[in-house]
């Protein structure tokens, strides 16, 4: 995908379709590295399941059920000589953790893109869930969990358009923060 | 013209012929796969130069006539596998994507 950030809206939609009542999606940036992890409390899947997530040719010749995200994510991660590695759990601990490793000066890396964006919308998209996003910079972070922004809120819901202008206000004056540290 | 048709054209050769009487319609050039998941049309010959398993995939997603890998570029193992598998034609040329639309256009 153009931008990363389409990928990570993508397979962030997965664990939503998987019935996920709390989903983190972690962004970790060292020297030239990224790290992106997704940890869901979803059904989970069998390993034939994750296995057949990753076939590319899963589902029938004109339709798929969960998408060509993990395929892309995989081979996005993979052309920068980074890794790619999905764990998944369908028993009491049900869940699903998806990591991608990218190295960010490689020429193929695709730029993250507008991950405020993603992030809103997934939020107003399934404002029941309990989102966690933590983006980490070696200068500074970025971080939102929406249990903090409820315990405040109260009965106003987070699909509230006032809320949803907020949040994207937060996470961009956050990265214009994190962006003035950069030397 | 057809997929064979082609294949057999100069400058042009099979690495994967499983439904050679597949009809060509027009070209599509592009290299990232998302966008031309949505945009290359049924029938088409796609010409790319990624080469991984995924680019069977959009091809069978999009019902393309053809995928014809530019620039000399060999697909891998997984993707030939695939292609045979599941009725992909698959082209190689050693033209650069500009020349083999060109090339393609002057043929069809």
């Amino acid at each position: 995908m153009k931008e990363l950030s389409l990928n990570i809206l993508d397979i962030a939609m997965n664990s939503v379709k998987a019935g996920a009542t709390k989903v983190e999606i972690r962004l970790t940036e060292t020297g030239n590295r990224l790290e992106l992890t997704f940890t869901d409390n979803g059904c989970g899947m069998t390993e034939e399941q994750v296995n057949s997530v990753t076939d590319p040719f899963f589902t029938t010749r004109t339709t798929r059920k969960v998408g060509m995200g993990i395929p892309f994510l995989k081979l996005a991660a993979e052309q920068t000589g980074g890794s790619f590695a999905i764990q998944s759990e369908t028993g009491e601990r049900h869940g699903t953790v998806t990591t991608a490793t990218f190295y960010t000066d490689h020429i193929d890396f695709t730029p993250l893109g507008d991950i405020v964006s993603s992030v809103s919308t997934l939020i107003r998209g399934s404002p029941d869930i309990r989102w966690v996003f933590a983006h980490e910079t070696p200068n500074g972070a970025v971080a939102l969990d929406t249990d903090e922004l409820k315990a405040v809120l109260g009965d106003v819901p987070l699909d509230n358009y006032e809320v949803v202008k907020w949040i994207e206000e937060y996470l961009r004056e956050s990265y214009a923060e994190v962006n003035q540290n950069e030397t | 013209m057809k997929v064979s048709e082609l294949a057999a054209s100069g400058g042009f050769r099979a690495l994967a012929l499983s439904d050679p009487s597949r009809e060509i319609a027009g070209c599509y050039v592009g290299d990232l796969l998302s966008w031309v998941m949505g945009r290359a049309q049924a029938g088409n010959a796609w010409i790319t130069i990624m080469s991984n398993v995924n680019v069977a995939a959009v091809a069978s997603l999009a019902d393309v006539a053809c995928v014809i890998f530019a620039e000399g570029v060999q697909p891998d193992e997984q993707a030939l596998a695939a292609a045979q598998t599941r009725g992909i034609n698959l082209i190689a040329t050693g033209l650069p994507e500009y020349e083999a639309a060109v090339t393609l256009s002057r043929l069809i």
